[in-house]
């Protein structure tokens, strides 16, 4: 009798332990913000050019190789809207990228320039490629990071 | 004959100024879409939105990457991309459509316009006619254009999983504000 008590206490124990570890697991899952990946080691390493080009040749290929990757650009500033973007572009041409600030960097736009060469950080979102006669065509090629920041001042 | 010279150069000039300026755009819009739900508030904002307005026709269009939105949930982040909007098959949104009252609208003098606005909105693979009503103010050359307006997932064969069903609204606030320079060119 005294055995089978003792199972059941350690049965429930487990139990107890497992939904506790389960629930703190879950919630800090629930909880875990998106992480800041603008000082991490990125996946790519390019020039703002060289990633246009990449799609304006092969999307397929550019959209795996840089699509959800955390890709460091390296271009000249075209603007800045200090709402939360900063387009990079080479003068002379109209395709640029445009970098969408992470939250915890909105103080990085006092370390750019409109006109002068910065480094950003951010995970590849997509593309917006000049095709027919669409509006949009005027704009040429843009390619989209997103959770971006300034990397070094350059 | 200098006279009418110099009034022909200032027409041709003139009309190149107007022809410049027709159109506008940005390539840093945001959108913001929200969901208040028992469950939970849902939000995420894309800062990279492109847009382009003709002033001339009174035509607009939108691109939206939906990989592009961010959230401060990590988790919310992820089931937005997986789950819901599905964004390895369907990584855009769009909105092409026209101003229906663009001759209302004055893109020369500085001023706030209410702009209503038709068209189509391409998400999730799906297109829908859309009417809404937005702002135009114009100041100093450059437009400040917003618009706020609600979608339903159902719409959009946007599926919400049925264990969340009763705590996951439906119905989505979208919330556009984008500022736009002339188009040079």
């Amino acid at each position: 009798m005294m055995a089978k008590n003792q199972t059941r206490r350690t049965v429930l124990i487990i139990f107890l332990l497992v939904l506790a570890v389960g629930g703190i697991v879950g919630y800090r899952m629930y909880k875990e913000q998106t992480p800041d990946i603008v000082n991490r080691k990125p996946d790519r390493s390019v020039t703002a050019s060289e990633l246009i080009a990449a799609f304006d040749s092969d999307t397929a290929s550019a959209s795996k190789t840089y699509m959800d990757k955390i890709v460091e650009v390296t271009g000249t500033v075209r603007s800045i809207d200090t709402s939360g973007t900063i387009v990079l572009g080479e003068p002379g041409t109209e395709a640029s990228v445009s970098c969408g600030i992470d939250r915890r960097h909105m103080k990085d736009f006092a370390m750019v320039k409109t006109g002068s060469r910065a480094v950003l950080q951010g995970v590849c979102a997509g593309y917006e490629k000049a095709s027919g006669d669409d509006l949009l065509a005027s704009l040429g090629t843009t390619v989209q990071l997103r959770s971006a920041g300034v990397k070094k001042k350059n | 004959m200098m006279k009418k010279q110099l009034i022909l150069a200032l027409l041709i000039l003139t009309a190149t100024t107007i022809f410049a300026q027709s159109r506008f755009y940005t390539r840093t819009g945001k959108i913001t879409f929200s969901s208040k739900a028992p469950l939970e508030d849902i939000e995420g904002k894309n800062k990279t939105v492109t847009a382009v307005l003709d002033a001339t026709s009174g035509a607009v269009q939108f691109a939206v990457q939906m990989k592009g939105f961010e959230f401060e949930k990590q988790l919310m982040q992820q089931h937005f991309n997986e789950n819901y909007v599905e964004s390895d098959r369907f990584p855009k949104a769009e909105f092409k459509g026209n101003i229906t009252n663009n001759g209302d609208i004055d893109y020369t003098k500085d001023g706030s316009y209410t702009a209503r606005i038709k068209g189509k909105l391409t998400i999730h693979g799906v297109t829908r006619d859309i009417e809404t009503t937005g702002t135009i103010r114009v100041d100093g050359g450059k437009i400040d254009a917003s618009s706020v307006f609600n979608i339903l997932c159902s719409d959009y064969n946007i599926r919400i999983p049925a264990v969340v069903k009763d705590k996951v609204s439906n119905s989505i606030h979208i919330s556009v504000d984008c500022s736009l320079e002339a188009l040079k060119g």
